[in-house]
């Protein structure tokens, strides 16, 4: 296998450097936001499942609840 | 037109949107690196480091454009008081922040080889720090302040001094004499990068403005549903 | 028409921005030596207070042909094409230091034309080209 390509003449440990560290915070930032998206959305349906029958039937009338309780039961 | 504004609607498209951004992301990803790390050119003088750029460049513009948008945002609030744009700056601010970062990081990996020093007190290099401080000072007015008519007051002093900053950033290398290098590219004249190196760029810049819209679009989902389950208390 | 409020908001904001920007001008004024990174030759030249003592930068190009080095001692003459400082420095110098060049020296100045240098930064330019192109521009400038 060719390392030179990886090696860079001598600035490869600059530019991977870079390079990984870029690509660590991003997927960490990713990962993030997903799992705190993924529980509000579990959470959210747990707590419409606690109305009252009469409270759950009047978020409904909210498009946006409408929106997030069709779009998680799906997945 | 009106429709298009109704959060409802926006929240709707929202998750289409996050989809299609997600499909796309990975395969523009990884041709802007293997562009970026293999396929382009060393440079006549920087040789490999150049490489650097590719990621230094997109993350400062994501930073500043960033900023630039928070303030706008957070200034419509404040005259017209349009609630949902709150939701839009708060998705936005900590993406800005975290490109700060990596702006800075990148670009003191690239000035250790290049200019012999990880960094340096010139006018660039520091209002870009200052930036940095005014992400973190807006997010915490928003985080913390808890009276909202407060913290949007704080928020857009925050936005006027930033903005003055980001001309600061902008002119910096023209005005002052600075270690960094002026801006290659830019509307009012001719680039100054050879074309072989505009495209790992130009890919790296789309692939980047692609995951910060499937962040953003995250963010958002998530800034709604929590404004949403605050209304359950109220029930 | 605009509300009334609004109006209000909009003129506080046009106060604010119009106070930052004249706190901000008046800052940098304060602060003008410090917002400088380094000087260049000519102002080197055309100061009236050089504090010899003081640790300071200057910057500009290396001249063509005068980089003379014996060991670990180097000597060359920064330029901006008007003016000219020799400098003296011992010591490694960054890989991307070369004649022709943008470099910064960080010392102390002897005199108006004399600099002692501690530390050597090179500067790079906006330009960005493969080796290729730049033996091809070389070639047709000749």
């Amino acid at each position: 296998m060719n390392f030179e390509i990886f090696i860079m003449n001598g600035f490869g440990i600059y530019v991977w450097s870079a390079f990984v560290f870029t690509f660590l915070v991003c997927l960490f930032l990713y990962v993030r936001t997903r799992k705190t998206l993924k529980k509000l959305e579990k959470n959210f349906i747990k707590e419409a499942n606690n109305l009252s029958e009469e409270q759950f039937e009047d978020i409904k009338k909210q498009k946006i609840t409408k929106e997030i309780l069709i779009s998680h039961s799906r997945s | 037109m009106i429709k298009y504004l109704n959060p409802s609607y926006v929240f709707k498209i929202s998750g289409k949107l996050l989809n299609l951004f997600k499909t796309l992301l990975i395969p523009l990803v990884a041709i802007g690196l293997i562009f970026s790390l293999f396929l382009s050119p060393e440079d006549y003088i920087q040789g490999d480091s150049v490489r650097i750029m590719y990621i230094h460049v997109p993350s400062a513009w994501i930073s500043l454009f960033g900023f630039a948008a928070i303030s706008f945002f957070c200034i419509l609030n404040f005259l017209f008081k349009i609630k949902n744009v709150t939701l839009i700056y708060k998705s936005l601010a900590p993406i800005g922040l975290t490109f700060n970062i990596v702006a800075i990081v990148t670009g003191s990996l690239w000035g250790q080889p290049t200019w012999g020093t990880w960094w340096a007190w010139d006018a660039r290099l520091t209002s870009m720090l200052v930036l940095m401080f005014f992400y973190i000072a807006f997010i915490f007015s928003y985080k913390f302040i808890k009276s909202p008519d407060r913290s949007i007051k704080a928020c857009t002093l925050i936005s006027v001094l930033g903005l003055i900053n980001i001309i600061i950033i902008k002119y910096s290398v023209e005005w002052w004499s600075t270690l960094h290098q002026p801006s290659s590219i830019s509307l009012a004249k001719e680039t100054t990068v050879h074309f072989s190196m505009l495209i790992p760029l130009g890919l790296m810049v789309f692939a980047l403005f692609m995951y910060v819209a499937v962040i953003f679009l995250m963010k958002y989902r998530i800034e709604t549903i929590r404004v949403k389950k605050k209304g359950f208390k109220k029930l | 028409m605009l509300l009334k409020k609004v109006k209000i908001r909009l003129s506080i904001l046009l106060a604010l921005s119009v106070l930052s920007v004249l706190a901000i001008f008046l800052l940098f004024k304060v602060l003008e030596d410090n917002v400088l990174y380094f000087y260049s030759p000519s102002e080197i030249k055309n100061s009236d207070d050089i504090n010899l003592k003081k640790k300071i930068r200057i910057g500009g190009m290396v001249k063509k042909g005068s980089i003379q080095s014996y060991e670990r001692d180097i000597k060359f003459i920064v330029t901006d094409l008007k003016n000219e400082i020799i400098v003296s420095y011992s010591g490694t110098v960054p890989a991307l230091f070369a004649e022709g060049k943008g470099v910064v020296a960080e010392g102390s100045l002897k005199d108006k034309k004399f600099f002692i240098a501690k530390r050597i930064l090179a500067k790079h330019d906006e330009n960005y080209m493969p080796p290729e192109v730049q033996e091809s521009l070389n070639k047709d400038a000749k």
